[in-house]
């Protein structure tokens, strides 16, 4: 494996990127296949206990709410480094992890215990339109990951009031789960839409909804960025191994130029895309986090094209995992909003901001 | 014959393809109305059984690679789709616009589903080195065989076998063949050669019944040994033993074939030993490259118009379409449509210009138009099959095809192939990004699209090597193909 060599962090991030490392390297790794192709297994569940074990599972939170309290950059850190094995898994952690966001807004434990206490994993839903009327939920939450039954599932509906932050259960009456076992990418989790009618609340934050929001959202944008440049790490990893081994036109591939310059352009995109994770964690907003985003979701889908297409057919072919990279990554690029609402919604807040 | 006469899918097709209004009014009526016949057919393909069943069939397809719905295939002969590089003399359908023809198809069908399409298209580029290599010994036993099972419904297909393990688009290009490290050897004994080795990737190579294989003579000398077979799925020692899971274009199956000391008869080399380069490969490389930017075309086209269907759908009392963005990029695609429409066309058009004046030349229609007893008797077959029958199929073949015909075929398709899928591979991705993470049947199908097109950047040779193949044969000049000479062995491109 090949080092990339620029990326300087301070101790404290390179010893977590270490253990998540070993982590991804240890427990994922051999599995990634396997978790790919079945939801909800003995064997998810294993790796999930064993990431509640390294703190993954409440990173963002206080400690008085039984959290890690680490900062958005930690929770980043560790999520490029599962995606790099597994790009569902880490989509898995960011999901439960930015539905806990709103909850540093409480002072809630026991919902902090019971979300954080095993399966079923919370999620967040982001996508769809829901609305909140005389305390019932309406309406519809699209692509939506992690949910079985029982998910405290995070949604922001709009009510007369305005924006809420609200906790649906899958379980409860009201709420009807669409299934759909083919999504495109991120297969290690249970991908499904939410129809409903009339569903009670679970808990709504009384305060600090539009805070909230933006936190959440902001933690789901980086957490996004964070998993495609994982994915552009594991594309560049497999695709220089292939072609440092492949021979065509007399000679190994990497010595064709055409091939060299797609490795480069994957190890730009990798750079891009950590630097702007990292000036996007500096600051407290939602619009870095954003630009991050697209920079490093479109840099993961180039980066995982090209991976499949160094590999000629045996990228195209499922048993030989690059083109498994290329489906995570547009999952990346297309979530959690269209890419160019994603873009408009800079400028507004940099004229919200004035 | 009037244009009215054409309906709606004539005027469609006038509509998206001027250039087909232009040969109308410059009175190739006939050629013309065949396209739009053949569209016409395929578009109640899509109507009625691709667009119901591609995305069950595509996940059915995620579970069990190995399933095959032959039902395509009958759906095909229906619709006469098999015999469509046959000449009529031999009761197939070959059009007046041969390549054109193939290429409308191409993108119709993949506007539905590309992995039916490729079911199907696979087949046509099995049954081309037959039919380009001039084996008339074979064509009313084998093409006859496929005409007769298209009347029956009991579908029967070829494949075409170049790519091995270790070779990929080495095998597709002549400088690359020279140092390319092969699997598969033919030795000459008694009789025949023997076969030994493997292909992989071969579409339809699991279904098919015959199968142009590509081998060369001497692993340490490819180029100049390259030759062409007929490998029929009876011979002992021939077998498919695998099929892949593909991204995309699930519907018809990447095979690889194993060849445990297959007994290939020399009647059986399409061609001479040794042109297979240039008979083999290129000569088709340069009539099936074009259709696959067809195929790249039919599946950003389907892309679209899922992707249209859902911007016109209201979302929240809102339609996407009536925002200023979803429109600019309406536009956008369908510009990288028509484009790779322009290309794959005069590319198409260009083929037809060539493969017309030997597939209608007096000889050839007199020849095809005598009762097939007079082709199919021992003697015949023997002289056909013969260095001197070969000759003299090479000696019509080369009066009317020139080298530099296939030399600017060659590079128009290369050129239409990677530009096609690439615009292909853009526009399901843009698309894709607009639709964002929407719970609809169209950002399925768009999915499916997604993971469809990029097949197209790497089959037929990869899109790097078309760049260089237009590099090679335009600016630089040092790649010209040459038709085979009568009696010549070993002759290269």
């Amino acid at each position: 494996m090949i080092a990339i060599p620029w990326s300087k962090e301070s101790k404290q991030y390179a010893v977590l990127r270490s253990n998540a490392n070993n982590f991804a390297a240890s427990e994922l790794a051999p599995l990634a296949d396997e978790l790919e192709n079945t939801v909800d297994s003995p064997l998810f569940w294993k790796v999930v206990e064993k990431a509640g074990n390294m703190g993954m599972m409440a990173a963002l939170l206080p400690e008085k709410l039984g959290g890690e309290g680490v900062d958005p950059y930690s929770l980043c850190v560790a999520l490029e480094e599962c995606a790099v094995e597994s790009a569902g898994f880490a989509a898995a952690l960011l999901f439960h992890n930015a539905a806990l966001v709103p909850l540093v807004y409480t002072d809630r434990k026991d919902l902090v215990e019971e979300f954080t206490s095993g399966k079923p994993l919370a999620t967040t839903a982001t996508s769809g339109s829901l609305k909140l009327e005389g305390e019932r939920l309406s309406g519809k939450a699209t692509f939506v990951f992690n949910v079985l039954e029982g998910c405290p599932v995070l949604v922001f509906p709009e009510s007369p009031a305005g924006q809420e932050v609200v906790y649906v259960k899958t379980d409860y009456p009201g709420v009807s789960v669409k299934r759909d076992p083919y999504p495109l990418g991120w297969r290690v989790s249970a991908f499904a839409s939410l129809d409903l009618s009339g569903a009670e609340p679970y808990f709504a934050l009384k305060e600090f909804q539009r805070e909230a929001k933006m936190a959440t959202e902001r933690v789901l944008y980086l957490g996004l960025a964070a998993i495609s440049v994982g994915i552009a790490r594991k594309s560049f990893e497999k695709a220089y191994a292939y072609a440092r081994q492949r021979y065509q036109g007399g000679k190994i591939i990497i010595e064709h130029q055409a091939m060299r310059m797609m490795l480069a352009r994957m190890l730009c995109g990798i750079e891009e895309g950590k630097a702007a994770i990292r000036r996007a964690c500096e600051v407290e907003e939602l619009a870095p986090a954003i630009m991050a985003w697209r920079r490093a979701g479109s840099n993961a889908c180039q980066a995982a094209m090209d991976g499949v297409q160094i590999h000629g057919g045996y990228g195209y072919m499922r048993d030989y995992g690059m083109e498994r990279l290329m489906r995570d990554a547009k999952y990346c690029q297309m979530f959690p909003a269209p890419e160019e609402e994603g873009l408009l919604k800079i400028l507004d807040m940099v004229e919200e901001r004035g | 014959m009037f244009q009215r006469d054409l309906g709606e899918t004539g005027k469609r097709l006038f509509r998206d393809f001027p250039v087909l209004r232009t040969l109308w009014e410059s009175g190739r009526k006939r050629g013309v109305a065949e396209l739009v016949e053949t569209v016409r057919k395929a578009e109640e393909f899509k109507r009625n059984y691709a667009l119901p069943k591609a995305l069950e069939l595509d996940r059915r397809m995620e579970e069990e690679p190995e399933y095959f719905d032959w039902e395509i295939m009958r759906q095909a002969c229906r619709y006469r789709f098999l015999s469509i590089f046959i000449p009529k003399q031999l009761g197939g359908t070959a059009a007046e616009f041969m390549v054109a023809n193939t290429s409308l198809l191409m993108d119709e069908l993949c506007s539905g589903c590309s992995g039916m399409a490729l079911a199907i298209g696979a087949h046509s580029l099995g049954v081309a080195p037959l039919v380009t290599s001039g084996a008339m010994g074979h064509w009313d036993r084998v093409l006859g065989e496929i005409v007769e099972g298209e009347r029956k419904l009991q579908p029967v297909t070829m494949a075409y076998a170049i790519t091995e393990p270790s070779a990929g688009t080495d095998v597709e290009e002549p400088e690359f063949l020279e140092v390319a490290k092969l699997s598969l050897e033919a030795r000459k004994v008694e009789g025949g050669y023997l076969l030994n080795g493997r292909k992989c990737f071969i579409s339809g190579g699991s279904e098919a019944k015959y199968i142009t294989v590509c081998a060369a003579l001497d692993k340490s000398r490819p180029l100049e040994t390259w030759t062409t077979f007929l490998v029929e799925r009876d011979m002992k020692g021939f077998s498919s033993p695998r099929v892949e899971l593909k991204m995309g274009q699930r519907a018809s199956h990447a095979a690889e074939l194993l060849f445990e000391d297959v007994f290939v008869p020399d009647s059986h080399v399409l061609g001479y030993e040794g042109d297979g380069m240039a008979n083999g490969i290129l000569m088709i490389m340069a009539a099936s490259r074009g259709p696959v930017g067809a195929i790249a075309t039919g599946i950003a086209r389907g892309a679209f118009e899922h992707f249209l269907r859902w911007a016109k759908t209201k979302r929240n009392g809102k339609r996407p379409i009536d925002e200023d963005r979803i429109r600019m990029n309406l536009a956008d695609m369908w510009a990288m449509i028509q484009e790779n429409r322009g290309l794959y066309m005069s590319n198409a058009l260009l083929g037809d210009c060539i493969f017309k004046k030997v597939l209608f030349a007096p000889v050839m229609v007199l020849t095809l138009s005598l009762p097939a007893i007079f082709r199919t008797n021992k003697l015949t077959n023997d002289f056909l099959n013969s260095r001197y029958g070969k000759a003299m199929v090479n000696a019509i073949m080369r009066y009317y095809i020139k080298d530099e015909d296939i030399t600017q075929l060659l590079e128009t398709a290369s050129l239409a192939k990677f530009s096609c899928s690439d615009n292909a591979m853009e526009l399901c991705s843009r698309a894709l990004n607009l639709m964002g993470p929407d719970d609809s049947e169209e950002r399925r199908w768009v999915e499916k699209c997604y993971r469809d097109a990029k097949l197209t950047q790497i089959y037929e040779g990869t899109n790097q090597l078309n760049r260089l193949v237009v590099n090679n044969v335009r600016f630089e000049e040092t790649l010209k193909v040459e038709i085979p000479r009568p009696f010549k062995k070993g002759v290269v491109a």
